[in-house]
């Protein structure tokens, strides 16, 4: 051996002899002779980065998040079976090692054969390092200098550089000049994403990457996830921001704020200034993955647009305003209506993308400062019914398991969710389950991209997720497939429960959800059958009239399987927002504090007086649809949001706006001059997520580290320094700096689930809530016992949505609303970003049945009209949707959507029924008018 | 719409029916052979689609096959392919000149074809005739111990016959 690459650690002590940490029975192989403890089924590659870091062997067709490949040989190592026996080379990466056996990882031979494949790729590769855009940070540079290349033996095959860039895309860029052809992004883009958008063409110097069939990044089937550029080892995949140079100051991790998947990301910063974007390997939630908002869409963070200066109406105009005026004004104002009116004239909505930290702070400030519980957030209009279905049925609204355990469970049951684009990198998993060909079950009105690879697809009517659950109920029941051991030990309310099941009329409910009945059972067996089964759900469940009652019939299907408490099974809602979970946490509801006590509980209410140190009331305060209603009725006459713009999302935007235009003082905190900030009476101009700290809790209970990034842009404040200067000068002493340090131990001490959080301590991965006092967080709940003792089956019937009762003769069709994978919600930050050239507008999906009996072609403007209004949107032709059913997005203020979707809400949460909307088209006369991009 | 006719289409179940279930993919080539001889002797994008609809698999698995092997054409080509061979024996019994003949004869180079559509011409790798060589594959023939005067004489014939 000539030499030494790596630095050894130390071997076993000989043998199969303990010592050294190995357990007596481990078993071995030898690395140069000495004997190393094996792992059950690892490669050798493996075996000797474990015990001599990573430098050890080189590798180039080899990823940390893909399967092993062998296609480089680079790695190639020499082993014998025996001590001076017959030696092999084999490729390391894909080899696992035999135990017993005799690896050398330097050998002559092997470091002689490394040199002639490196010699061999470089004679198809352009060597023009100096102006590569990753140059001193490419693996090929990397691997050549280590296996010692000088000089090239062979003449030159192809350079390559008659290849075009493809600079086609919003955010994709390529160079194939500088490929490789290692694979890793076709590998990446199939085994991470599972978009099959690449593959290898051609033979020989000819074999090159091709995207779809020979066309470009625009024009590919390619979701811009980023996975290839990531994967790829030289700069021929890559990103408009050139997220591989090294021409960077640092870079920070924090974690994406566009939804509940909580993706850590790794933000390259130079020179004060967010360059670009990637996702740390080792990050638990996403092991490297992103979506195209993780990853690309922060241009809106400097965007001219951002709101620089507080600003306060006069005379209808807004007038610019010094912080010190802004909260002046606002103090005063405040101060004269709590005097005059009672603090119940006061509400405040909180922000679910803001940190827990802000959340807390801003319900801290409504229940103690203004002294009411009129404080709400945005899971109002999404979430709310899984929190209280849950919290009824388990006695926790929270997803009961983590995403990690898709790779454990037999089935999947996703309802209502389309986590391909609503969270795409969750989706990804989910996809990659389907595709991998477990059972998956998904019910949806919509052929989602997950439905189309799922092995049961219930295209059920919109709003009718009662009558399948009620129908899968009923097969598992009258099948015998109960679980009668844990139904026995766990639960309670089951006899009741049981019959009223078996009193369903199943051909009455297989009519109005329009679903085959033997395609129901035959998926509800095969998930009561599955050794386990994991539900996931989303706004599809809860954005319904009977949005509660479905979560607490998803909990009795778990419940009555068995599938609680243990890896790979429970009841997981994807939520929506990122810090969905962290909002309702800190007690930004009206009838829960921080932690979740009933506000009206004396015990708690006294609790909370003690803990706050101020005088609180002991009943609940309004949820967001009453605060409008209040508006209305001159009740309320303050309203303070953070980052919400309702006038856009929220439905009925008629009825939305008319409540906000009648209040006194509406404090506005935003980033931008979106449609509810015009309505404000004072606009605060707040940091984004980039510039700011905190922590975010995922969907899995995550509470997560967001780091700031970048200084906020000049004339912004944080949401939690605002909260503790208003807090301050309206005469309730905090600390003059808000810090996240102090408020998260301020929260640890009222919330318990927080017990033992501590900032310092949460790392990357962050913990997953309850945190016990040792700081051990905890991935699955209800494992012994659930949170409320017994788990309780709790029954409803089918009820027909009274939107559709009262509308469906005038309004035959459907609506329902959807989400797009490149815009996030309102839209207000990723219409700020290139994600406008990639997604342009709004699009009503339309079955080509219907489009017929219209006379409307793709693209044409169809005017949708609901018993509230109405609005003119694109045209989608598409078999995505049945017949009479319709689905659109709300992304873009042009089409103002919400102003035809009705204010019917949840029957217990009040979470309004976006998903059900009757309504009529017909073929618009208007002309078709592009949105005007914002970037 | 691209579709193969009845006939052809229980030939392809057939191909298909000889793997194992959840294997229809084995069927590739056959169909893809079959696809270029029906749909105007190459293949188009749609084509490989419908073709990747058949068998139920991703049409990235149809593009990377398709445009390995040199006998799928992923560019309309002229009535008659001329397939040149140009591997070692056929090369030192004077392929080259046959090759560039052609060439000028046509007026094309490698991989194009003539104005009129009838011509393409293609070198290929061994074609499994080297006792015969030089030599070219005319559609399912060989013509062997090719001359430039054998390939005036074809070419001529070809055009005539298209004349009529
Ligand atoms: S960006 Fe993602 S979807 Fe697009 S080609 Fe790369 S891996 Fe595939
Ligand atoms: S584009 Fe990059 S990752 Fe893909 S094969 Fe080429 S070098 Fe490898
Ligand atoms: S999946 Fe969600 S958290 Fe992850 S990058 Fe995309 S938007 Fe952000
Ligand atoms: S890294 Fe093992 S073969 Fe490429």
């Amino acid at each position: 051996m000539s030499k030494q690459y790596y630095v050894e650690s130390k071997p076993a002590a000989g043998g199969v002899i303990s010592g050294n940490g190995m357990k007596a029975d481990a078993k071995v192989a030898y690395v140069d002779d000495k004997p190393y403890e094996v792992k059950e089924g690892e490669t050798i590659l493996s075996l000797i980065r474990r015990h001599f870091g990573k430098g050890a062997v080189p590798t180039l067709c080899d990823a940390p998040n893909l399967e092993p490949f062998g296609s480089c040989r680079v790695c190639s190592v020499d082993v014998a079976l025996s001590k001076g026996g017959p030696v092999k080379t084999m490729a390391s990466c894909h080899t696992p090692v035999i135990p017993g056996s005799f690896i050398y990882p330097e050998s002559d031979r092997v470091q002689k054969l490394r040199k002639n494949i490196i010699e061999l790729v470089l004679t198809d590769h352009p060597l023009d390092c100096l102006t590569c855009e990753v140059n001193n940070n490419c693996e090929l540079q990397e691997v050549a200098a280590r296996v010692g290349i000088r000089d090239v033996r062979y003449p030159e095959g192809k350079t390559h550089l008659d290849k075009k860039k493809d600079l086609s895309h919003a955010y994709m860029t390529s160079d194939f000049s500088k490929c490789i052809n290692c694979f890793r992004c076709v590998r990446a883009c199939d085994e991470v994403q599972g978009q099959f958008v690449l593959s290898m063409g051609g033979r020989g110097f000819d074999s090159h990457i091709i995207k779809g069939m020979e066309v470009n990044f625009k024009d590919s089937d390619c979701v811009s996830c980023g996975a290839c550029a990531q994967a790829c080892p030289t700069s021929a995949i890559s990103d408009i921001f050139e997220s591989k140079s090294i021409q960077v100051d640092e870079k920070v991790r924090t974690v994406c704020t566009y939804c509940g998947v909580g993706c850590n990301l790794e933000v390259a910063v130079k020179g004060g200034k967010i360059k670009s974007i990637q996702a740390p390997y080792e990050a638990e939630t996403n092991q490297g993955h992103t979506c195209l908002k993780g990853r690309f869409a922060f241009a809106f963070y400097n965007h001219k647009d951002r709101l620089r200066t507080p600003l306060i109406k006069k005379n209808g105009e807004f007038v610019e305003a010094t912080w010190e005026e802004a909260y002046d004004h606002i103090a005063t104002k405040l101060t004269e209506i709590k005097n005059k009116y009672g603090g119940d004239a006061i509400a405040g909505i909180s922000s679910s993308r803001g940190t827990n930290e802000e959340n807390y702070l801003m319900q801290k400030f409504i229940r103690a400062v203004m002294g009411t519980n009129n404080i709400d957030c945005c899971a109002r209009v999404c979430h709310s019914p899984t929190a209280i279905g849950m919290q009824r049925s388990f006695g926790t609204g929270a997803a009961t398991n983590s995403i990690k355990d898709i790779k454990l469970t037999d089935c999947i049951l996703v309802i209502g969710a389309n986590p391909t684009d609503g969270h795409p990198v969750t989706g990804a998993k989910l996809k990659q389950f389907a595709i991998s060909g477990k059972t998956s079950i998904v019910i949806d009105p919509r052929r989602t991209e997950l439905a189309k690879y799922a092995t049961y697809h219930l295209q059920l009517r919109p709003g009718t997720n009662m009558a399948i659950m009620n129908m899968m109920l009923y097969y598992i029941i009258s099948e015998g497939l109960e679980d009668k051991n844990f139904i026995e030990k766990r639960t309670e309310g089951y006899e009741e429960f049981k019959q009223e099941i078996l009193g369903q009329n199943i051909d009455e409910l297989e009519a109005i959800c329009g679903v085959d009945k033997n395609l129901v059972r035959e998926a509800a067996i095969a998930y009561a059958k599955a050794p386990n089964a994991m539900e996931f759900h989303g706004l599809g469940v809860t954005e319904h009239s009977q949005g509660t009652h479905t979560i607490m019939m998803i909990s009795s299907l778990a419940m009555i399987t068995g599938n609680v408490g243990r890896p790979g099974v429970g009841v997981n809602p994807l939520r929506g927002q990122n810090n969905v979970q962290g909002s309702a946490d800190m007690g930004c509801q009206p009838y829960q504090g921080a932690g979740y006590f009933e506000v009206s509980d004396p015990v708690y209410h006294k609790k909370y007086e003690e803990f706050y140190n101020a005088k609180l009331p002991n009943y609940n305060g309004l949820k967001i649809p009453q605060m409008y209603e209040a508006a209305l009725n001159d009740k309320l006459k303050a309203m303070w949001v953070i980052g919400e713009d309702m006038a856009q999302t929220d439905p009925n935007t008629h009825h939305v706006v008319n409540a906000l235009s009648k209040l006194e003082l509406f404090v506005v905190q935003e980033l931008f001059m979106t449609e509810t900030a015009k309505l404000a009476t004072v606009i605060l101009p707040a940091s984004s997520f980039l510039e700011k700290s905190g922590t975010f809790t995922n969907g899995e209970r995550r509470i997560q580290r967001v780091n700031a990034v970048v200084a906020p842009i000049e004339g912004t404040k944080s949401d939690g320094q605002v909260m503790v200067d208003i807090m301050n000068r309206m005469g309730y002493k905090q600390p003059e700096l808000y810090d996240p340090e102090w408020v998260l131990e301020e929260i640890s001490q009222i919330v318990p689930f927080f017990e033992g959080v501590k900032w310092d301590e949460l790392g990357g991965d962050g913990k997953q809530w309850p945190v016990n006092k040792e700081g051990k967080g905890t991935d699955i709940l209800h494992t012994e016992t659930f949170k409320r003792g017994k788990g309780k089956f709790i029954h409803n019937n089918y009820k027909k949505s009274k939107e559709l009762v009262e509308n469906e003769k005038q309004y035959p069709y459907i609506i329902t609303t959807n989400r797009e994978l490149e815009h996030y919600n309102c839209g207000a930050m990723t219409r700020r970003t290139n994600n406008v050239l990639i997604v342009t507008d709004d699009v009503l999906m339309i079955n080509p049945v219907d489009a017929a009996k219209h006379q409307i072609v793709d693209g044409d403007m169809v005017c949708v009209e609901s018993p509230r209004g109405k609005v003119d949107v694109k045209a989608k032709i598409t078999d995505e949707v049945k017949p009479g059913i319709l689905s659109s997005t709300f992304h873009f203020p042009e089409v103002m959507m919400n102003n035809i979707t009705s204010s019917v809400s949840d029957s217990e949460a009040m979470c309004p029924e976006y998903k059900v909307v009757a309504c009529n088209i017909r073929k618009s006369k208007g002309e078709y008018k592009k949105p005007k991009a914002t970037v | 719409m691209i579709k193969f006719s009845e006939e052809k289409l229980n030939k392809v179940k057939e191909v298909m029916a000889r793997y194992p279930e959840g294997k229809q993919k084995s069927a590739l080539i056959p169909v893809l052979h079959m696809a270029q001889d029906e749909f105007g002797g190459w293949l188009d994008t749609p084509v490989m689609d419908y073709v990747a609809e058949l068998l139920n698999i991703l049409p990235i698995e149809v593009y990377e096959v398709a445009t390995f092997y040199t006998m799928f054409n992923m560019k309309p080509v002229g009535k008659h392919l001329l397939e040149v061979c140009r591997t070692g024996p056929c090369m030192v019994n004077g392929c080259d000149d046959i090759i560039d003949h052609i060439k000028q004869k046509l007026g094309i180079s490698e991989g194009e074809t003539t104005p009129d559509g009838l011509f393409t011409l293609k070198p290929a790798e061994c074609l499994g005739a080297c006792g015969y060589a030089p030599m070219m594959q005319l559609g399912k023939t060989y013509r062997e111990h090719l001359t430039k005067e054998k390939v005036d004489k074809l070419i001529d014939e070809l055009r005539a016959q298209a004349k009529n």
